[in-house]
């Protein structure tokens, strides 16, 4: 909680960016329960209206309230996309921080495959691991985890390395320390805000790849809303309704951008060196 | 008046061209980086091959559908080779894959490589589109970035440089479309003319797609030049090359940026994955037939030996672009200093 | 002072340069006195250089020098030394400008002068070489292709004699295997090599002054006692003026027969090199002779 004072502290683009990420993850947990009206309900005559006070963000091609659906939709893209990145967290970062200590030839497989992963596109990927293993989106959650395992992997091996090879290592051993002391103490005290910062940036990367997938209809079982799934059908109908895609659009571009302001600031804030940018692996 | 010899690195003999004794060490890095190449290639096919075949989707579920006996599928099975053991299998498949066989489709029996071969160039398009236009806009807006540090330009291209990296493809995409569709019809939004029918349709189409695909790695690269450009700018050797009296142009072009350009080129390199075979969405949005719509269909449809063989042929570009990305960093590095 | 004083002892009727390693004749006079009435090939007039939150770094400096003079610059670092010679090629880091005083080169009035202005005349009229010579060159490009740009742009050779007056230039320099040197990178050279073309890069349009800031101070002393005779040597024959910042006063006491010495951003003492060695005016620079001597080699042979 004092890392959040300290953001919060920071600036007033970063209080922004906390207060959207609440309210995101108020809709998270209770999303359902506080859309106004039933997201599934049809209503065939009042379809693609512009907003209104009955419909505060208008209706899409079979009358359900947008709003709602909005509201609706949001534990599925945002829960997945957090288990996406705690599986790529777990997936990723022991092994990298171990890498540091095996022999040789251990470290340069590990590390090819590494990069093997990374050469995957992502993706397509995501989308054949997916659909292959059964169109669901627990099976697209944990593709995006596996991939976004390499990005964790390569922030824990660098910053344990940095601790590796610093002198106050070999003192700590020399009085006598263990291993897991080692470990447990120093490595864990300078992997942590990397740690942290990356996981901030995976969760925004992994919410787009999830969006992406739910657009292309992996993982999505309609009638059941998602953003994703929104921004496609809109896309039919943007003849009629051309401002429809703005409202799955915002939720997404704000809530990744908001993951976004609050690692960078999390970087100054936590001292963490590693660049704040998840790139590699999460991109769609 | 005192001579001074040249102090030469040690040399067989005198007049020994430096480039041939240099030739080692490059030979060393690019064997090295083959090396890199083959192994990621392999491990990759490796998890593209295993997925397959854990997938459980079988020739008879796919061909004939629900319908399908038990003997179906068994007969099938047996006739496209899936009752072998799994690295025979694999081993088969990359040796294969090397001569060009990438085994047939269980939806349509059309040789893999065909509709691969149909559906490549219009991916291929579109990602080179994607590339040309993220270095040309990227370099530009990094050079004049850091040439106007702390002005107005420089605010307002990395204000640009971070909307463009935050607005996902599909995003930016549908954006583009509302543009040019809607508000000024300019471009075509679906569709895709091959070059051969003409030359100019296939440009047109081409750049809403390229245009939404580039935003991302546009940004980064301005942004990774604009802060290598300027660390360079700062240097000693700029400041004697202004001494001599050098012009700006020509200390930016000739001698700043080629030294700058390598880490901006290297975020080339990781964008280079996403760019190949991450154009699925955008060939969705619009509608263009190539890699990733193949994919996307197939896998959908439970098609394993198409969507195998795309994801290998996308692999392969991609490492191949890897390593030589790789390579051309490598060489254009050399930052060391003086002997003494 | 044994070494020091042998320097300032008056010269007999020395009308050329004798110039030669510690401890050898004097000085004599090395310009006519009508260069008195010359314009200074290069002069600063009450120069007050001020930081970007309005601080002054250099205070009302004054310092000139006439064409075929060699004038020493001393002090400690941050005594604004660099920060002037700077002002006198407009390379000011940013941040940093002139906020009074005049600057004019080779008659060219260039106090408040643009870009453009102070190109034409760097190269042509004033030159300069710094110290760590290796990092004020290109180290992606062979040495050989810098000094030919310079002679293309700058000097405007045309390309096809720019190879031969690069490869005359170093002989000159006293280089030899002058094709090898100039296919080499800045890596495979040694610092007195790497100086020695900077000084021709720097000569390559013949300008009127050269400005050599600490340019032998992190090289070996034999190599360090090579380039002031090769500088000493140029000025003979080319009439080059030279001015000469070093914190070493032995190596100003050698080369030059006016000297200033700075402190905190002010010329606290000025004059001819023998007065002032003999007869220091002002109580720093006798400090600066106590310590040179208290710590100098003569402690060692006497």
């Amino acid at each position: 909680m004092n890392t959040v004072s300290r953001l919060w502290r920071s600036g007033w683009t970063v209080r922004l960016a906390l207060l959207i990420l609440l309210a995101v993850a108020t809709l998270a947990v209770a999303g359902p329960a506080i859309a106004p009206q039933d997201p599934l309900a049809q209503d065939a005559a009042s379809a693609l209206q512009e907003p209104s006070w009955a419909h505060l963000l208008g209706t899409d091609y079979l009358g359900r309230d947008v709003l709602s659906r909005l509201f609706a939709g949001a534990p599925a893209s945002l829960l997945s996309a957090l288990a996406a990145a705690a599986i790529g967290l777990v997936l990723g970062a022991l092994p990298g921080a171990l890498s540091a200590f095996v022999p040789r030839v251990g470290e340069w497989l590990a590390l090819r495959v590494v990069d093997a992963l990374l050469a995957l596109p992502f993706i397509l990927f995501a989308i054949v691991f997916a659909a292959l293993l059964g169109n669901g989106l627990p099976q697209a959650t944990l593709a995006i985890g596996i991939l976004v395992a390499p990005g964790f992997f390569r922030i824990a091996r660098a910053a344990t390395l940095r601790v590796r090879d610093s002198p106050y290592i070999d003192a700590a051993t020399y009085l006598g320390a263990s291993a897991w002391w080692v470990l447990s103490r120093h490595v864990w005290r300078q992997v942590a805000p990397n740690l942290v910062v990356a996981a901030v940036s995976a969760l925004g990367g992994a919410l787009l790849a999830v969006a992406s997938l739910t657009f292309l209809g992996i993982g999505v079982q309609p009638p059941a809303p998602t953003w994703g799934g929104m921004l496609s059908s809109d896309l039919g109908y943007l003849g009629q309704r051309p401002w429809g895609p703005l409202a799955p659009a915002l939720a997404i571009v704000v809530t990744v951008g908001a993951l976004n302001v609050v690692a960078d600031a999390a970087r100054d804030v936590l001292g963490a060196d590693a660049p704040a940018r998840q790139k590699e692996a999460v991109r769609v | 008046m005192t001579i001074v010899t040249a102090e030469a690195p040690p040399a067989p003999a005198i007049g020994a061209e430096p480039r041939v004794r240099s030739a080692v060490p490059v030979l060393r890095t690019v064997l090295a980086t083959l090396a890199t190449a083959v192994a990621v290639f392999l491990l990759a096919t490796f998890a593209t091959f295993a997925l397959g075949a854990a997938s459980g989707s079988n020739p008879a579920a796919v061909a004939l559908g629900e319908v399908a006996t038990q003997a179906d599928i068994d007969r099938l099975n047996h006739q496209f080779g899936l009752d072998r053991p799994f690295l025979v299998r694999y081993l088969d498949w990359i040796a294969g894959a090397v001569t060009g066989q990438l085994g047939t489709s269980w939806f349509t029996g059309i040789p893999v490589a065909d509709s691969i071969a149909q559906a490549f160039p219009v991916s291929l398009s579109i990602a080179a589109g994607a590339t040309i236009i993220a270095l040309v806009g990227g370099f530009a807006g990094g050079v004049l970035a850091a040439v106007t540090r702390g002005g107005v330009v420089d605010r307002l291209i990395t204000l640009l440089s971070t909307v463009a990296a935050t607005v996902p493809a599909f995003v930016a995409a549908i954006g583009l479309i509302l543009l040019f569709a809607y508000a000024i019809p300019l471009f075509p939004v679906a569709g895709y003319t091959p070059p051969d029918k003409s030359v100019g349709a296939w440009l047109l189409c081409l750049v809403l797609p390229s245009a939404a695909l580039s935003l991302d790695a546009g940004a980064d690269i301005a942004r990774q030049l604009r802060t290598s450009l300027v660390g360079t700018l700062g240097e000693n050797f700029i400041v004697g090359a202004r001494v001599h009296g050098l012009g700006p142009a020509r200390i930016v072009f000739r001698h700043a940026l080629p030294i700058a350009s390598g880490p901006a080129l290297s975020t080339l390199g990781v964008h280079a994955p996403r760019l190949v075979g991450g154009a699925v969405i955008t060939e969705v949005i619009f509608g263009m037939p190539g890699l990733g719509q193949l994919a996307n269909r197939s896998a959908l449809q439970g098609d394993v030996p198409v969507v195998q063989g795309v994801l290998l042929v996308t692999i392969a570009v991609i490492v191949a672009v890897g390593a030589v990305l790789n390579l051309v960093i490598s060489r254009a590095g050399g930052t060391e200093r003086s002997a003494a | 002072m044994s070494e020091l004083s042998q320097i300032t002892a008056p010269a007999p009727t020395a009308d050329a340069v004798s110039v030669s390693p510690h401890g050898g004749t004097a000085l004599g006079p090395s310009f006519d006195e009508g260069s008195l009435v010359r314009p200074a090939a290069v002069e600063a007039s009450d120069l007050v250089i001020a930081a970007a939150d309005g601080s002054l770094l250099v205070h009302g400096v004054s310092v000139s020098v006439r064409p075929g003079e060699a004038l020493g610059i001393v002090g400690e670092s941050g005594s604004g030394k660099t920060l002037t010679c700077r002002a006198l090629l407009g390379i000011l880091p940013p941040g940093l400008s002139v906020t009074g005083g005049t600057v004019r080169v080779d008659g060219v009035d260039l106090t408040g002068a643009g870009e453009r202005e102070w190109r034409d005349v760097r190269g042509t009229r004033i030159g300069a070489v710094f110290q760590d010579p290796a990092s004020y060159l290109n180290p992606a490009m062979p040495i050989g292709a810098q000094l030919e740009e310079t002679l293309r742009v700058t000097a405007r050779v045309p390309r096809r004699q720019a190879r031969e007056r690069a490869r005359e230039l170093l002989d000159d320099l006293g280089i030899r295997r002058v094709d090898l040197v100039l296919r080499q990178r800045v890596a495979h050279l040694s610092g007195g090599m790497l100086q020695r073309v900077l000084i021709a890069m720097a000569l390559a349009a013949d300008p009127a002054v050269l400005i050599a800031d600490e340019a032998t101070t992190a090289l070996d002393v034999t190599v360090q006692a090579e380039l002031l005779d090769l500088l000493g040597r140029l000025r003979a024959e080319r009439g080059l003026a030279l001015v000469l910042v070093s914190h070493d006063l032995a190596v100003v006491a050698q080369v030059c027969e006016r000297v200033q010495v700075f402190r905190d951003g002010r010329v606290v003492e000025a004059g001819a090199t023998s007065r002032v060695l003999r007869a220091p005016g002002h109580p720093y620079t006798r400090e600066l002779l106590r310590a040179h001597a208290a710590y100098g080699l003569e402690r060692f042979l006497a």
